[in-house]
């Protein structure tokens, strides 16, 4: 892992209250509070220390939803995690300052329920059938099972 | 789907007059794990478009769910008919993932061969990608011969791996084929003839008229759009940007066998029919050497069923772009989580941005240039905002429209 | 002795509509395939037509989601008689590996009647058109 790459990762975690770890010689996992997400993604974006957004993760925690941006640059990943209460799934949406976010944004929405505030486009469905009740929780939670699923959407004939 | 059908397209329509043009709208009807069949609105002004609706979610299946309740070499295969075209590359990328949470190594051996079935599927994806641009252009002479040579390269891809399409030759930690004996020299000139057309096949693409009409200066983007809806493979390699895995984070036996980036500007699509064909001649030489400098050893190492606790994602350069996997295990015999973002997802922010401006004759070829699952265009419906007319057309319906715009205007 | 010559018209030249319902795109390449000069399936008379409304024969790729289902039945409604419909692949045929997930119907048979299944992941060009051409009788 480059040393620039790494030091000006660890300046952006201090500035967001947090701080980095080395997962593995070329990966970094930063864990930042939902009120700094912005602010890291808008340095890491704006001061080029990476200007390719892989994609973004939806992970379930148990109790909280986690979100993970993918960030590359040459040979060095960057994992950006953050954690928003299952109860309250609200988050902060980046597409101002990366428009291509915009899709993954849309399909953590769809798979875990989570609202990305300031994304033009949360009541679209990225993926999810038109067919999908309103009242059934989102399909990647751990409490979500499939056969249930399928009967709701009548894909099971008897 | 018909209009009246669906109430919900009915709010979309209503709900698109409030986006301005000037906003960026992207949408892409590509949902990670699958691809095809897609639903397009396109919003007119006169002859032009100025936006673009997508619905997409027909191919959703699912996959990601699925894989935490099924083993992990089950996975892979799984994940391997995400789609027919790069099947390899996502069964070779969600295996390094998961190599990596274990402490055995991938011989040398298995990584060679990795690096020439996946440059072999490149060969492949491409040729099939100029065949569908000469179909879509009404060029069907060079759709023939293209997938004519096509089936050279899945002649050898048989021989080596059993299967044409879905070639399941990935573990995890090796390959589960060995190259077969005494087909080095018949690689090495197949190789050789493939190249030879795919030089042919660009001069046709620089001279006949019928493809220059309908490529040059179509689909036009600048590198900064590209950069910031984050474009991956040949969509950010159009425009200039060094983007590719294989040269910036080197995988499988890529650091060590001789590659070199290929790159246009004219940032048209034109640029990327000259850019696919000049990839393909290198993975042609890339496969002729790795073949003839194939080392000694095993195969494969063969791992218990269950994989230590963490997490680990990985990236790889499938020929439509950059393919992305992340896995998590909490050390049982079925992964936590698995992510997989293909390319199609990535460009589809970028397709729909080259497609404003365009006049409806265009699109097919537009919409083929990033090189999406050609099932996708299934179906398009179309909204002209000074009549007020709507209709909807198939595919084929929209290709022969864009033949015949093109031949009466002359 | 109109309707014999129909039927030998049928038989002898059918006319093919494809629909992809969610599949990987494997089965549909392996269909194109089999219409280029290596496997030519032109030459027994088998036709891509664009729309429905022009065909005999229905063929079926891909898992059917929740998604895709409503179109597949309105697309088999739209073919006139007599129709025939072909299930290519494992997908088509049960739901293949994607068997239990989700957003994944059990098949075609589920949605619409099947009279030939092409079994295969994906089927080759001459398993297609073997398929399609026992349908019509002319493989016995």
């Amino acid at each position: 892992m480059s040393e620039v790459f790494l030091r000006r990762v660890e300046e952006c975690a201090v500035d967001a209250k947090s701080k980095s770890t080395q997962l593995r010689e070329n990966e970094t996992l930063v864990e930042v509070e939902q009120e700094y997400v912005k602010q890291f993604v808008s340095k890491v974006w704006n001061d080029g220390i990476s200007r390719h957004l892989s994609t973004i993760t939806g992970l379930d925690l148990g109790e909280k939803i986690g979100i993970v941006y993918h960030f590359w640059q040459n040979q060095n990943l960057l994992h950006v995690r953050t954690t928003v209460q299952k109860t309250s799934p609200t988050a902060v949406s980046i597409v101002d300052i990366i428009p291509g976010a915009i899709l993954y944004e849309m399909e953590i929405h769809d798979l875990f329920g989570v609202m990305f505030v300031g994304n033009p486009w949360m009541d679209k469905k990225l993926l999810l059938p038109e067919t999908w009740p309103d009242d059934l929780p989102p399909p990647l939670l751990k409490t979500s099972k499939s056969p249930e699923i399928r009967k709701r959407l009548k894909l099971e004939v008897e | 789907m018909s209009e009246s059908s669906n109430p919900t397209r009915r709010e979309e329509t209503a709900g698109l007059m409030k986006y301005s043009t000037e906003n960026l709208v992207p949408f892409g009807p590509i949902h990670p794990a699958l691809k095809e069949p897609e639903y397009f609105k396109l919003v007119l002004e006169g002859e032009k478009i100025v936006d673009v609706i997508p619905r997409i979610g027909y191919v959703h299946r699912g996959l990601e769910k699925a894989a935490e309740s099924r083993p992990w070499v089950q996975n892979m295969y799984m994940f391997e008919r995400t789609c027919g075209i790069c099947s390899f590359v996502h069964s070779l990328c969600y295996g390094q993932a998961v190599e990596e949470l274990t402490i055995y190594k991938v011989p040398k051996r298995a990584k060679y061969i990795r690096l020439i079935i996946a440059e072999l599927e490149r060969i492949h994806s491409h040729l099939l990608w100029v065949g569908l641009m000469g179909h879509w252009a009404g060029f069907e002479t060079l759709f023939m011969w293209v997938w004519r040579d096509r089936e050279i390269v899945l002649d050898i891809v048989e021989t080596i791996s059993g299967n044409r399409v879905h070639k399941s030759m990935n573990a995890i930690c090796g390959v589960r084929r060995d190259m077969p004996e005494n087909m080095e020299d018949h690689i090495v000139e197949k190789m050789k003839y493939l190249a030879d057309r795919a030089r042919y096949y660009r001069e046709i693409i620089d001279t006949e008229e019928t493809m220059l009409e309908r490529t040059q200066k179509v689909g036009k983007l600048t590198a900064d759009t590209v950069e910031k809806l984050c474009a991956v493979g040949p969509m950010a390699r159009y425009v200039g940007i060094q983007n590719d895995v294989r040269l910036n984070a080197p995988y499988a036996a890529y650091d060590e066998v001789p590659f070199s980036i290929v790159t246009r500007n004219e940032g048209d699509v034109q640029g990327l029919l000259r850019l696919r064909l000049d990839e393909m001649i290198v993975s042609t030489d890339m496969v002729s050497y790795a073949v003839k400098h194939l080392p000694d050893g095993p195969i494969r190492v063969k791992i218990p069923p269950i994989i230590p606790a963490g997490e680990h994602s990985s990236h790889c350069e499938a020929p439509r772009g950059e393919i992305f996997y992340y896995v998590k295990s909490t050390g049982g015999r079925t992964p936590d989580r698995v992510k997989s973002r293909q390319p199609t997802m990535a460009n589809l922010p970028a397709a729909l941005e080259m497609l404003k401006g365009q006049t409806i004759a265009d699109v097919p070829i537009v919409l083929t240039a990033i090189d999406p699952c050609f099932g996708c265009m299934d179906r398009m419906s179309f909204l002209d905002t000074e009549t007020n007319k709507q209709w909807t057309w198939s595919g084929e319906q929209l290709r022969q429209y864009g033949i015949k715009y093109y031949k009466d205007r002359g | 002795m109109l309707k014999q010559l129909e039927a030998w018209a049928r038989k002898r030249s059918p006319w093919v509509y494809h629909i992809n319902a969610s599949s990987c795109n494997g089965c549909d390449i392996e269909l194109v395939a089999s219409l280029t000069p290596t496997y030519d399936i032109e030459r027994f008379g088998a036709v891509l037509v664009p729309s429905p409304r022009h065909a005999d024969v229905l063929i079926v790729t891909g898992t059917v989601n929740a998604q895709t289902k409503d179109r597949l039945r309105k697309v088999y409604e739209q073919l006139p008689d007599p129709k025939h419909v072909i299930a290519l692949g494992a997908c088509a045929a049960a739901g293949g590996v994607f068997k239990g997930c989700y957003n994944v119907g059990q098949g075609v048979q589920d949605v619409i009647p099947v009279d030939m299944f092409v079994p295969g992941c994906p089927p080759r060009p001459e398993a297609i058109m073997y398929g399609v051409l026992k349908l019509l009788g002319e493989v016995k």
